[in-house]
C-alpha cells in the first residue's frame, strides 16, 4: 500500500469527524495560547486537579469509546483490542491534560 | 465525456494527494516497481458496469492508457456501498451513510454512458445497450455485478421485502432499510418464529446471511426476551461458510445461541399472506413452516445479458450462470480481449468488495499486457475477505483464498478471534478503504 492510498483512506475516515477535530484543535490551541501569553509554562505549574481530571477523562473512554464504535466494553477482548483501547485512553488523557493544565493555571492566576 | 462539478473537485483533491504523497514516495515506488508504466494505444476499452470492480478498473486504466479511449457503461448515478447494507439492516447505520454520487469516483477522462448492457456479441466485439446504442470495443471488461433471482422462489419478489414479515438485506438499500423495520416490528411483538435462509447458488457477500442472523440474535438478546423467540436457519447444503474453520465455528455458535439448524433445505416457495415458507429437501420432499419474520436470500446469477450471450460459461460448474473466465488471470476463457471482475465471474469464491480490491490490479495489469501482446503477468489467488459480524459490536476478520487457507493482512489480528478492533474496522475503516479502491488507490 502506498502513502497516497493510506492518505486517501485516512481522509475518507476522518471526513465525518472533521468538525470535531477542528473543535478539539481550537480548544487545545486556545487554552495553551491564552495561558502561555499569561506566563504559563508546563513544567513550572503543578495542578493535582488537572492531573486528576485528565485521568478521569482518559478512563471515561472505557465507557464512550466502545459506544462511539457501536460496541460495548465487554467486546474488548483480544490482546490487540486492549492495546488499541489503552492507547486511545492514553491519548484522551494526554489531550485532557494539555487542556486542563493551562486552564488550571489561568483559574489560579485569576484568584 | 462526462464530468461534473464533483468530479473536478475530486480530481483536484486526488491530484493534491498524488503530489503530496508523490514527493515522498517516488523513490520507493520506482524502486519497488509499484509505479505502473503508461501504455500508448489507440484501443477502445469498454467497461460494463461501474460498481466496485468497474469503477476501480476505470480509474486504474485511465491513469495508465495514453491515446486510448475508455467508455464506462453505468446507468446509476448513485454509488452504493453495499457492504454497509448489513449494518443498515441491523439498525447500526443510517441508510444515507452508504451512498455517494458515482460522479465523485468516475475518472474525468472516460466516456460515461448512462445505460446498461442489453446484449453481448463477442464474436463481433459489440455490446448492445438498453438505450438502443451499439458499442464496438477492442477490449471489454465485464463488471456487471450480479442478478438477484427472487422470482425463482415461488410467490416471492423484491417488492415484498418489508411486508408480511419478509426481510432481505440483498434487495437494495431500500430493501435493507425495510428489513431493519420489519425486524424492529418483529422484536416489538415480544416473541415468535424467525427464519433465516441461505441460497442454493453462489451469492455476493456469502457471510451476509450469517451476519444478519448474528446481529438479529444480538438484538433479540438486548430486548431481554430472547427465550420468547425461536430462530431457525435453513441452508441448502451441509455447510454454512466456505472456509472450513469458520464453518465449524458458526455451526457451534449457532448451537450455543439456540439457533436450530436445518441443512439440505432450500427455500423454494413463500406464501406472504399466510406467512409460510416452503423448503425442498434433498430427497425432493417439501416441508412448510410458519414464520413471523423470514430473511430471504435469493438465488443469484450473472445478469441475463451475460447469461444469454456467448460470454457465459458453457462447461463446468458455472455453466449457464456465470462469466467464463480463467479464475487466476481473470481473462475470458474463449475471448482473450475480454476480462471479468467482481460478482459476475465464475469463481468458487470472490463475490465481495475485498475480492475486487485484489482483482482490480490484476485485471488492469493483465489487460495492459494483452494490449501489448505480452504474457499475462498477474495471477489472482482468490483472496476474499469477510468481516464476520458475530454480534453487534464484535467481529472476526476472515480472509482466505482459493485454497481456503487463511490469508491474514494484519499479523496482529487473529482471524479465529472475535474482536472489537475488527468490528471497528468494519464500522469505521472499511468504507474509506472501499472508496480508495474505487479511486484505484488501494
Amino acid at each position: 500500500m502506498t502513502i497516497a492510498s493510506i492518505l486517501t483512506i485516512v481522509q475518507y475516515a476522518l471526513a465525518p469527524y472533521l468538525w470535531l477535530i477542528v473543535l478539539a484543535a481550537v480548544v487545545l490551541l486556545g487554552a495553551q495560547l491564552i495561558a502561555r501569553l499569561g506566563g504559563y509554562r508546563y513544567l513550572r505549574h503543578k495542578s493535582a486537579v488537572a492531573n486528576g481530571l485528565a485521568l478521569v477523562a482518559g478512563l471515561s473512554g472505557l465507557a464512550w469509546i466502545p459506544a462511539f464504535t457501536h460496541s460495548q466494553l465487554a467486546y474488548v477482548a483480544t490482546t490487540f483490542d486492549w492495546v488499541v483501547m489503552i492507547a486511545a485512553i492514553i491519548g484522551v488523557a494526554i489531550f485532557a491534560l494539555l487542556v486542563f493544565h493551562p486552564l488550571s493555571y489561568l483559574l489560579r492566576a485569576r484568584h | 465525456m462526462s464530468r461534473n462539478q464533483d468530479s473536478s473537485h475530486d480530481l483536484s483533491r486526488r491530484r493534491f494527494l498524488q503530489l503530496g504523497a508523490g514527493a515522498g514516495t517516488a523513490a520507493l515506488l520506482t524502486s519497488t516497481g509499484l509505479q505502473g508504466q503508461t501504455v500508448n494505444t489507440r484501443a477502445h476499452v469498454v467497461i460494463i458496469g461501474a460498481g466496485a470492480g468497474g469503477m476501480a478498473v476505470a480509474n486504474r486504466l485511465s491513469d495508465r492508457l495514453r491515446g486510448g479511449r475508455i467508455t464506462v457503461v453505468e446507468a446509476r448515478e448513485v454509488h452504493h456501498y453495499q457492504p454497509g447494507w448489513t449494518l443498515v439492516a441491523s439498525g447500526v447505520w443510517s441508510p444515507d451513510k452508504t451512498t455517494r454520487p458515482n460522479s465523485q469516483f468516475m475518472p474525468p477522462n472516460v466516456d460515461w454512458i448512462r445505460s446498461s448492457a442489453a446484449a453481448f456479441d463477442p464474436d463481433n466485439r459489440t455490446v448492445d445497450l438498453a438505450n438502443g446504442d451499439r458499442l464496438s470495443y477492442d477490449y471489454l471488461v465485464v463488471a456487471t455485478g450480479i442478478q438477484l433471482n427472487y422470482e425463482q422462489i415461488e410467490g416471492m419478489s423484491a417488492d415484498l421485502v418489508g411486508q408480511h414479515g419478509i426481510g432481505s438485506v440483498y434487495a437494495s438499500l431500500e430493501g435493507a432499510t425495510r428489513t431493519r423495520d420489519v425486524i424492529d416490528q418483529w422484536i416489538a411483538t415480544g416473541g415468535g418464529q424467525g427464519i433465516f435462509t441461505h441460497a442454493p447458488t453462489p451469492v455476493k457477500c456469502a457471510g451476509a446471511p450469517l451476519k444478519m442472523t448474528f446481529t438479529t440474535l444480538s438484538r433479540l438478546e438486548a430486548s431481554g426476551k430472547r427465550d420468547s423467540f425461536d430462530v431457525d436457519f435453513f441452508a441448502p447444503g451441509g455447510g454454512l461458510f466456505s472456509q472450513p474453520w469458520v464453518n465449524d465455528f458458526v455451526k457451534q455458535r449457532f448451537d450455543e445461541q439456540g439457533v436450530q439448524r436445518h441443512h439440505f433445505h432450500t427455500l423454494t416457495a413463500i406464501s406472504p399472506q399466510d406467512q409460510q415458507a416452503t423448503f425442498t429437501q434433498q430427497d425432493g420432499s417439501s416441508i412448510t413452516r410458519d414464520y413471523d419474520f423470514i430473511h430471504v436470500v435469493p438465488p443469484m446469477s450473472a445478469p441475463d445479458a451475460v447469461r444469454n450471450s456467448d460470454l457465459i460459461a458453457k462447461e463446468g460448474k458455472f455453466t449457464g450462470n456465470w462469466l467464463d473466465v480463467d479464475i487466476y488471470t481473470l481473462q475470458h476463457n474463449r475471448y482473450p480481449e475480454v476480462f471479468g471482475i467482481g460478482d459476475v465471474i465464475g469463481a468458487p469464491l470472490n463475490k465481495t468488495a475485498a475480492s475486487v480490491k485484489a482483482q482490480a490490479p490484476i485485471v488492469t495489469e493483465n489487460l495492459l499486457a494483452a494490449m501489448q501482446g505480452k504474457p499475462l503477468p498477474r495471477k489472482h489467488n482468490g483472496y476474499t475477505s469477510c468481516p464476520l459480524i458475530t454480534s453487534i459490536g464484535k467481529a472476526m476478520l476472515v480472509e482466505f483464498g482459493y485454497d481456503l487457507e487463511f490469508l491474514p493482512s494484519f499479523p496482529f489480528i487473529d482471524p479465529k478471534e472475535e474482536s472489537w478492533v475488527t468490528w471497528t474496522f468494519k464500522d469505521k475503516m472499511l468504507q474509506p478503504a472501499y472508496y480508495a479502491v474505487l479511486e484505484g488507490q488501494a
